[in-house]
């Protein structure tokens, strides 16, 4: 096993900035769920499960960044294809666990189950279009393909955008009379709007996507890298913030 | 985040990729496309100035519909004597007016550093308009021999001055303002969000949709918007409808007017091009609009009304 890491360590060739990316992924995701799963236990019982799911969100992402450095020192270095496959099965398992997290958090204002099962409706519907326009993309590219599940996978994305900043969420974190949820679930719905931004603008990049030929694939798997860390990790502090924040406010109460 | 600036977000996110499907869109279609917006929203935010500027002010009707009239006809005087300062003149105070629109929920008063970041902002926004669809706009003026006085205007080398300069000091300008905590952090970041994101709609659309996009969401239904809670806070209306009724008898009465200014045009009775007729007409609404509503939002700031909303 240690070979075998050790081999595609060696495999990467040093001027190889993406494939550093995918390896600082993998291990900053693993070191990040370690974290956040023996953090559990000093928080309050309210957020231990808030801070599990952050656990299981950047350790999936670790396992799934595991097999897409390999992927990338088998093909994706020489130029024969980005982890596609490996990226939207990362996604569609870790992005309704994001929305998860909005629903623990504003679950103290009496959040109901049907928020959960409505973000996790529009989070998947944003994977699986995304996933359709790209994967099954024709050969060269097709700009009408691309558009079309392009706007479908938005829709998604406005609706869990929509219910962070105006709807639901928003005003339930209002209602919690919790400056550090309501500052929280702000700060969460920030990483929504800008952190999940870099996705579409990586999407418009394939072959007859709007974007194409402004930046390489190569690019767009490096941003892809750094947007996912910045996200999962960042996502899984903010709520780790919160929990701690508000345990520490309980104690001392 | 305002409702506002979903929309804006949502609607440059779902129609620049469709715009890509479309290919390029002649002037005309974009006209088409544009058009039921601008009459459903964009007319209408300036057709209740006399109710907005009386209010408060001891003026009658009739007098504020003299001295209305009166600046747009000194407005078009300028232009037949001086279009290129009419140009100019319409270009600041729309900017200037712009600025107002997109800070008025953020500025509690109107100082001097306010006004300037305004104004500021909407040069920087009305530049970036005008440079990243420079190649569009010169192309449909050089249809019309009446727009070759603006060229000097149109130069791409000062006009990327004017951009830079006015977005440097915008942002500079919130930066200060963020600073000096009138300003939250978190407002800086969202300016800074939608500006770019005007900048990449305006860079990426054709310019009159990016414009459209613009003026419509961002600006005319925010001014919208303002204008309806305030009057049903004055109790001047009692319902959208109520409010709706009173935004038609102007609204009609401008879509008429241009009207006949069309039909003057197509009789061949005024020897004019219908883009350059369109200026005019724009410019001299804006000019008095512009006024109005740096009263009304010194009213809006008196009264404390954003304070009051919340």
């Amino acid at each position: 096993m240690l070979l075998g890491i050790i081999t595609k360590i060696t495999q990467l060739a040093p001027d190889d900035y993406v494939g550093f990316t995918f390896f600082i992924g993998y291990m900053a995701m693993a070191a990040a769920a370690v974290f956040f799963l023996f953090e559990r236990s000093r928080v309050e019982d309210k957020w231990k499960m808030s801070l599990l799911v952050s656990a299981l969100i950047t350790g999936i992402a670790a396992v799934h960044y595991g097999y897409m450095r390999d992927y990338w020192g088998e093909f994706g270095a020489s130029g024969d294809g980005s982890p596609t496959f490996f990226r939207y099965v990362d996604w569609t398992l870790t992005v309704p666990l994001m929305c998860v997290e909005f629903y623990l958090l504003t679950k103290v204002a009496g959040a109901k189950k049907s928020l959960l099962w409505k973000l996790i409706i529009a989070s998947t519907w944003m994977l699986v279009c995304g996933y359709i326009g790209e994967a099954f993309n024709p050969d060269g590219g097709s700009t009408s393909h691309s558009v079309m599940w392009g706007v479908l996978s938005t829709l998604g994305y406005l609706y869990i955008l929509y219910t962070v900043w105006l709807g639901e969420v928003a005003k339930l974190a209002e209602a919690s009379n919790s400056d550090v949820v309501k500052k929280g679930v702000r700060t969460l719905a920030w990483f929504v709007l800008v952190g999940w931004a870099i996705y579409p603008i990586g999407y418009m990049c394939m072959d007859g996507g709007w974007l194409n030929g402004v930046f390489a694939a190569k690019d767009v798997d490096l941003f892809y890298n750094i947007a996912d860390a910045i996200n999962k990790i960042g996502f899984g502090l903010v709520v780790y913030n919160i929990a701690i924040t508000s345990s520490a406010k309980t104690k001392t109460a | 985040m305002s409702k506002e600036i979903f929309i804006f977000i949502a609607s440059v996110l779902l129609i620049m990729p469709m715009l890509s499907v479309f290919g390029d869109i002649s002037l005309p279609g974009q006209l088409v496309l544009s058009a039921p917006f601008i009459i459903l929203l964009g007319i209408p935010h300036g057709a209740i100035d006399n109710v907005l500027y009386i209010r408060g002010a001891s003026l009658k009707q009739t007098h504020f519909i003299a001295i209305y009239l009166l600046i747009i006809a000194i407005n078009i005087l300028l232009w037949v004597v001086f279009p290129v300062a009419a140009y100019v003149l319409f270009l600041v105070i729309s900017a200037y007016h712009f600025g107002q629109s997109q800070f008025s929920h953020y500025f509690k008063t109107q100082k001097l550093v306010h006004q300037l970041t305004n104004l500021l902002w909407g040069v920087s926004i009305l530049s970036a308009l005008t440079l990243f669809n420079l190649t569009e706009i010169k192309t449909v003026m050089s249809d019309y021999s009446e727009f070759s006085v603006f060229d000097p205007v149109h130069h791409t080398r000062g006009l990327s001055v004017i951009f830079g300069i006015s977005t440097l000091l915008t942002l500079s300008s919130l930066i200060w303002l963020t600073a000096s905590k009138a300003l939250k952090l978190e407002a800086l970041f969202m300016e800074v969000l939608i500006l770019a994101l005007i900048f990449v709609s305006f860079y990426l659309m054709p310019v009159i949709i990016g414009f459209t996009l613009y003026f419509v969401i961002l600006h005319s239904f925010k001014v919208l918007g303002e204008e309806y809670r305030f009057l049903k806070l004055a109790k001047e209306v009692k319902s959208r409808v109520a409010f709706v009724k009173l935004l038609t008898p102007f609204s009609i009465l401008s879509f008429f007017g241009m009207g006949v200014v069309f039909a003057l045009i197509h009789f061949n009775i005024l020897a004019m091009s219908y883009g350059y007729c369109l200026l005019i007409i724009i410019s001299s609404i804006t000019l008095p609009h512009v006024f109005v509503m740096n009263k009304f939002y010194k009213l809006l700031f008196k009264t404390n009304f954003y304070q009051e909303e919340h």
